[in-house]
């Protein structure tokens, strides 16, 4: 007998990758691209739905295209040390950082400056948003913005923020709760 | 309201107060109604962003990474089924060919002449199209650069005693009694047909040979392959209809083309794993 996943890693006289994966992460890892929009289509709404929030609706759908080409490259790499979703939100929260990088704003948005928070008002006439929590969310500045969406809504802890965006982890904890309060103002109209 | 409190509440939420900061904010609060009412909030709104559900792109994302995909392999190197397929390249390099508008004119009215020339030529042949119970395959006429001609297997080939996929039985309805393809008809039809016959002879070669060699593969791989080959057939189903509608759509002919493609290219794998094509 013969199992899909394992016959196709063995044709190329290469080690198998060890049990438990998803036999289309296996197939789409050695160039099956339909195996690979099966995973696009498994996951593309968590994908997309994490840059939208993170980055906004203007480059969402590019970038989460850009990051399922990077997962096509890197696919390789992928050796069933945790699940395939877990591999590929990373990879997916790395680029979407990259991004945010490349567009200069990581150092100005997330200073630990007190006074920034002052700055920070609920936009004039978009209290309307408050029955829309997702549309809220994008509205809060984007240094806040990204640490709710991690923190709060993608699960990751402090630490993990803290390392992923290469700040201190007081400035994450801060700036979620900036975000919190931000939300509540929309939360009650 | 008492910001030296509430600044402390998201940390209080979170667990992330050492002890005794924890219980002095404990205490604030039991005889704080305000900040009470923050924490309340802030309950909210965490609570409302962990129930928050994903939700797809409004348009389908795939075509595009697909198009970028298929210039670059997935890993270093795409294992090659067959030894052969080793001793060449995969895929060629890409190159970006542009137009100007009259070169782009120029190649419609070209490509307009050599159409009609073609369709002249299997129009006009005096035996005309035939497909019937025999081996004799229809004849397409050569033309320079073209591949041969198209032999499509009559009942009595090879692939007579493999039961025809759902889609290839669909492609059959465009025959008419006892196989023959009416001279009556309309010949942008008949020349499509002759793509989808090739294709039909194709697939199921494959399915024999697939047929033949699952006894090597086991249940739950024969499940997977079923499974998506179904897919693909509703896919294929769907485009068909979707084009009966709108003949002219270049997209749905596309992605007909490149549903059709995948179903091959899951049978030619399929039909490798069972050894049944080496």
């Amino acid at each position: 007998m013969i199992h899909v996943a394992t016959a196709v890693m063995t044709l190329s006289g290469e080690t198998p990758i060890r049990g438990g994966i998803d036999s289309d992460v296996a197939l789409a890892a050695r160039g099956d691209s339909s195996a690979f929009e099966r995973l696009y289509r498994t996951h593309v709404a968590r994908i997309h739905s994490l840059t939208r929030r993170m980055l906004g609706r203007d480059q969402a759908d590019e970038v989460t295209q850009d990051i399922f080409v990077r997962t096509w490259q890197k696919l390789g790499q992928f050796r069933g040390d945790s699940q395939f979703s877990t591999w590929l939100h990373r990879l997916a929260v790395n680029v979407v950082i990259e991004r945010r990088r490349s567009f200069a704003l990581q150092r100005e948005r997330l200073t630990d400056d007190p006074a920034a928070l002052d700055l920070v008002t609920v936009a004039p006439g978009r209290t309307d948003l408050t029955v829309d929590f997702e549309h809220a969310m994008e509205q809060l500045p984007p240094g806040a913005r990204e640490i709710f969406v991690l923190h709060d809504v993608e699960g990751y802890k402090h630490r993990e923020i803290a390392a992923m965006l290469e700040i201190a982890a007081g400035t994450s904890k801060r700036q979620l709760h900036r975000a919190r309060m931000l939300m509540r103002k929309h939360l009650n109209g | 309201m008492h910001e030296e409190w509430t600044d402390k509440l998201s940390d209080y939420l979170d667990g992330e107060l050492p002890g005794d900061e924890r219980e002095a904010v404990e205490s604030h609060l039991a005889g704080c109604a305000p900040c009470r009412n923050v924490l309340e909030d802030l309950r909210r709104v965490i609570a409302r962003a962990r129930s928050i559900q994903p939700r797809p792109p409004h348009q389908d994302l795939w075509a595009g990474i697909a198009e970028r995909i298929e210039a670059r392999p997935a890993s270093d190197k795409v294992t090659p089924l067959h030894a052969s397929e080793a001793q060449r390249p995969l895929r060629m390099p890409s190159r970006r060919i542009s137009f100007s508008l009259p070169q782009l004119a120029a190649a419609a009215v070209l490509l307009m002449a050599l159409s009609g020339g073609v369709v002249w030529l299997i129009v006009s042949r005096p035996e005309g199209l035939h497909y019937n119970q025999s081996n004799a395959g229809v004849q397409v006429p050569r033309s320079e650069g073209s591949s041969a001609d198209v032999q499509v297997p009559g009942n009595g080939g090879s692939s007579a005693d493999l039961p025809p996929s759902r889609e290839a039985s669909a492609d059959r309805r465009s025959l008419g009694e006892g196989g023959q393809v009416r001279r009556d008809d309309d010949v942008q039809a008949a020349s499509v047909t002759f793509a989808d016959q090739q294709y039909d002879a194709a697939v199921a070669d494959l399915e024999g040979a697939v047929h033949k060699g699952r006894g090597r593969l086991d249940a739950n791989t024969i499940a997977i392959v079923e499974h998506n080959l179904q897919i693909i057939d509703q896919a294929i189903a769907q485009a068909r209809q979707a084009l009966g509608a709108d003949p002219a759509n270049s997209y749905l002919s596309s992605h007909l083309v490149e549903a059709r493609r995948r179903k091959l290219d899951l049978l030619r794998r399929t039909a490798a794993l069972t050894g049944e094509t080496d």
